[in-house]
């Protein structure tokens, strides 16, 4: 379940067209939602009135054509009661009038006029005649005995106990053969009164109920809706169940399963109210309406069943859901068809900008002719798609012009380096080496040696600049350097000669500092011209010069002014350009000054190739990473 | 010839001694839960078991239970035991074979809620066939002057309004007033049972001189319905559709949810107050209670000792 969700999940969420589609199905189902319960909750309001109005009307018809039937019995009583306190001297007589009610009332079942124990001295403790219809005639007895003591049941109590007319509740005579509900009947009830307006006896008319159920069993305002009609005591004397007949209550139930709102119906209809209550019958909800049936005491009510009620309207409901769902279905589809169908450019778009994507920049795109966002886009595509075809040509141009000029540059590199030595004098009291590591391709450092005889002159600079300009300085500068040694100037000389050379044309202002050194291998005299270059390092200490001089290039004719120390003899001179001291970590702090000398310190014992491989290894891990900021050249040298 | 004669005597010798073996008992009311022990022992075979034939016939209006008694027609009846004494005070000597109640179910409830000691003068119904006269006692004793109205049955009378309060049996009209939808608070319930009155009611009695032919007979009743109504208290629901089908049969006007109610109160006022136990005997203090109040209301010029209306 939970992977079939997933994977419902994903494809919602790879699908645009079903995404859109859900959304606007959900937003619409929430407008229906809205709209549909607003109006479903209104109309059920009306039915129900309408219901109300129709069961209420339905049952004050039948409670007013019951009540006009009991009313005639009552009328029949009251037509004839009048006689028996003026025949009271004649008790027989009371034969002939029960008699003569039935006679003018065929509709009536019976009739008895009853007196007190002892009323009548002559008749003894009993005396109540009594007539019926038995056959096509009228039997009339006197019903009193030891059996029967008529004055303690309920017909007879009643009216005596109320002083007043009164219906009992409906009762069937005992019979050992079974009880019929053809032969329920009820009694309306008169206390007699003597001359002087004490009660005597009790005059009784009965009607056999049989109509009545008949009658209140017909309503039936609804298909499945009943009618029941209760007793003052809440017996059922007409119910659809007839086993609940005289022998269960409405209040029955409750006595295994307490129902508040049956026992509230219960004792409404009790005390002859009338009115309409809603509570479930048999698990079914219903709706009760009830309304009391003149003075008998007894009250009638119908049961219509919710589901009848408003079958209707759930009907209604049924179908209207029923349509929303589907044309919410519809719209969902629609929708994802048409959605689906607008982003058909945007998926061919997808596909070609994969195929761009893998290289294919010249793939032909389709002619948008739609002027909405999706065809603008593609218009961007198309533009980005020549932009981009362009550029990679421009790209490819540069990048075998980069790739020309790296390769000159490499040529250039070559060439550079082979113009510094890298072998040096083989003499058995110098020790020499020296070393160049360009930046870039190429660079500005240039370092050189001559032999004369026993005459080492050697140089080490630094071009202003970097790069190809520089390389190019550097190498006149080395040209001339050569030159001038070997026609054994004095370094200060060889200075102001390649000055004015390199200053002639100089438009561009280029320069070098350079160290120029003359060195006496069999007295250890060294004779030096410094340049504007960083002062050396000898014997573990910054050379200490009398004259720092400009750098040559800058201006013609200026003089260079040299220094002689008289034997170096035993000690180490290292010649560098600033590349050293002034390497840079990546937080491009330099290496420093201090840090040289405290690396010169020592070096005594070590070959000059050894001292230059010790300050590159220090270099190297001063950048720890970095890219070299400026070219390097070492020279180190040391006379026995 | 002769042996054809033979034969007939024969086969009427033995009908005879069927027909005197036959143990007619009549509850002294129609079906109810308040005799489903008796129903028990029918239905499950106890009477069987102990060899007796026993048919259980109901009164009719014609027909009281007691009538048939005295006319040999049926061998036992139910009897509460006020009523008994009457009957032995009256010079019909009665034996009581097994005691079923140990508690008294008269009531008098009230409908305004209030206890029906403190409704002076209150019309109050009560049945004319008998059966009130602690209520009667009570009345006297209380000096509460109730206009007593005899009738046949007094629930429709009351609820209907017409009476004030009524006597009633805790397990039947009591429960018809509920069913009636009356609800009564505990103050507007008397129970005799809760007061100095709880005398003992329902046993099953014969005539004396029955009893003296037949003692093992009518000791095997009492032992069998005694089962009947242990079973019943074992096997309330099972007792219940026994009971129903004795309604059913005779077309009572009542039903199940009523019986249930009957059954439960009958079987709680089986319960000695003391013991908390079954006893079925006839306590000699509370005929002796039963004794005085009797002779104090002049319903018995003279006591029945207790040694009259057990079996000996």
């Amino acid at each position: 379940m939970n992977n079939f969700l997933f994977r419902m999940v994903a494809f919602i969420r790879r699908k645009l067209a079903t995404r859109l589609g859900l959304w606007i199905a959900l937003f619409a189902a929430l407008i229906f939602v809205l709209a549909l319960g607003f109006m479903f909750m209104q109309s059920r309001k009306t039915v129900r009135r309408e219901a109300i109005s129709h069961a209420t009307q339905t049952l004050d018809n039948t409670v007013l054509r019951v009540n006009s039937i009991l009313e005639r019995v009552q009328v029949a009583t009251d037509n004839t009661d009048w006689m028996i306190p003026l025949h009271l001297d004649s008790p027989d007589s009371m034969f002939s009038i029960s008699r003569r009610i039935l006679e003018n009332n065929p509709d009536l079942n019976g009739c008895s006029i009853s007196f007190e124990p002892y009323f009548f001295r002559s008749k003894g403790r009993w005396f109540s005649t009594f007539s019926l219809h038995e056959g096509d005639g009228i039997e009339t007895i006197q019903e009193g005995n030891d059996e029967y003591e008529y004055f303690y049941f309920d017909w007879y109590q009643q009216s005596k106990l109320l002083d007043e007319p009164c219906w009992t509740e409906p009762y069937v005579d005992y019979n050992p053969q079974g009880i019929t509900s053809s032969s329920v009947i009820a009694s309306y009830c008169k206390p007699i009164r003597d001359a002087k307006d004490q009660y005597i006896g009790t005059i009784s008319v009965d009607l056999s109920l049989g109509w009545l159920s008949e009658t209140i069993s017909a309503v039936k305002p609804y298909p499945n809706s009943y009618s029941i009609m209760i007793g003052e005591g809440g017996t059922y004397f007409v119910h659809p169940d007839s086993t609940k007949l005289f022998y269960q209550t409405i209040f029955t139930e409750t006595l295994d399963h307490p129902d508040p709102k049956r026992t509230a119906l219960g004792h409404a209809m009790q005390r002859g109210e009338e009115g309409m209550q809603q509570l479930d019958v048999n698990g079914e909800p219903c709706y009760v309406f009830y309304k009391p049936l003149g003075i008998t005491g007894w009250s009638v009510a119908i049961v219509c069943p919710e589901g009848d009620i408003f079958s209707g309207y759930y009907r209604l409901a049924r179908t209207v859901i029923a349509i929303v769902l589907v044309g919410l279905l519809l719209m969902f589809l629609t929708f994802r068809r048409i959605v689906g169908k607008e982003l058909v450019p945007l998926q061919q778009l997808a596909g070609q900008a994969m195929t761009i994507a893998s290289g294919a920049f010249d793939t032909e795109l389709p002619d948008y002719e739609r002027i909405d966002e999706i065809g603008q886009l593609g218009h961007s595509f198309s533009e980005m798609q020549h932009s981009l075809v362009q550029h990679i040509a421009e790209l490819k141009k540069t990048t075998a012009q980069k790739a020309s000029i790296e390769s000159e540059l490499n040529v250039a590199r070559d060439i550079q380096m082979s113009m510094v030595p890298t072998v040096f004098p083989k003499h058995n009291k110098l020790d020499m080496y020296a070393e160049m590591n360009p930046a870039k391709e190429v660079g500005g450092d240039l370092y050189s040696y001559v032999m004369q005889g026993d005459r080492l002159y050697f140089c080490l600079g630094d071009v202003s600049g970097k790069g190809v300009p520089a390389s190019l300085f550097m190498a006149q500068s080395v040209r001339l350097f050569h030159t001038l040694a070997t026609e054994g100037m004095t370094p200060a000389d060889i200075a102001i000669r390649m000055n004015n050379e390199l200053s002639e044309g100089n438009d561009r202002c280029m320069f070098v500092t350079m160290f120029i050194g003359m060195l006496q291998l069999d007295t250890g005299r060294l004779d030096f011209c410094n340049c504007g270059h960083n002062p050396p390092v000898m014997d573990g200490q910054f050379l200490k010069m009398q004259y720092t001089n400009q750098p040559i290039g800058l201006l013609e004719g200026i003089p260079y002014m040299g220094e002689t120390i008289a034997d170096i003899r035993g000690k180490m001179l290292l010649v560098y350009t600033d590349g050293l001291n002034e390497a840079e970590n990546p937080q491009k702090e330099l290496l420093g000054d201090d840090r040289l000398l405290e690396l010169m310190a020592d070096t005594q014992s070590l070959s000059s190739r050894a001292v230059i491989d010790k300050l590159k290894a220090a270099v190297e891990k001063h950048r720890a990473g970095a890219d070299p900021n400026d070219d390097l050249t070492l020279m180190c040298l040391k006379i026995a | 010839m002769k042996r054809s004669l033979l034969l007939v005597l024969l086969l009427l010798a033995i009908q005879i001694v069927e027909a005197q073996e036959k143990f007619i008992f009549t509850p002294q009311w129609t079906p109810q839960a308040q005799f489903a022990g008796y129903y028990v022992a029918q239905d499950m075979g106890f009477y069987r078991e102990a060899g007796l034939d026993v048919e259980i016939v109901h009164p009719s209006a014609t027909q009281p239970a007691l009538n048939r008694v005295f006319k040999n027609e049926s061998q036992a009846t139910t009897l509460q035991l006020c009523q008994a004494m009457e009957v032995i005070a009256s010079g019909v000597p009665m034996v009581n074979i097994l005691q079923t109640s140990m508690n008294n179910a008269l009531v008098i409830v009230s409908r305004r809620g209030v206890s029906p000691l403190t409704q002076k003068g209150a019309r109050v119904g009560c049945w004319a066939a008998g059966f009130g006269q602690l209520a009667f006692y009570l009345d006297d004793k209380e000096h509460l002057e109730y206009e007593w109205v005899p009738a046949a049955s007094t629930v429709n009378l009351f609820v209907k309004g017409l009476l004030d309060a009524c006597i009633a049996m805790s397990y039947n009209e009591y429960y018809q007033l509920v069913q009636s939808g009356m609800e009564f608070s505990e103050e507007s319930v008397y129970r005799f049972c809760d007061h100095d009155y709880n005398i003992q009611e329902d046993g099953i009695y014969m005539r004396r001189d029955y009893y003296e032919a037949h003692k093992e007979q009518a000791q095997k009743f009492a032992e069998a319905s005694r089962r009947g109504w242990e079973w019943a208290a074992e096997h309330p629901d099972e007792t219940l559709d026994i009971v129903m089908k004795y309604v059913h049969d005779l077309h009572v006007i009542t039903n199940r949810p009523m019986q249930r109610l009957m059954l439960e109160e009958i079987l709680r006022l089986q319960l000695d107050r003391e013991s908390g136990e079954r006893e079925f005997r006839l306590r000699p203090d509370m005929v002796q209670l039963a004794n005085n109040l009797l002779l104090e209301s002049g319903i018995l010029l003279s006591p029945v000792p207790y040694e009259q209306l057990i079996a000996r």
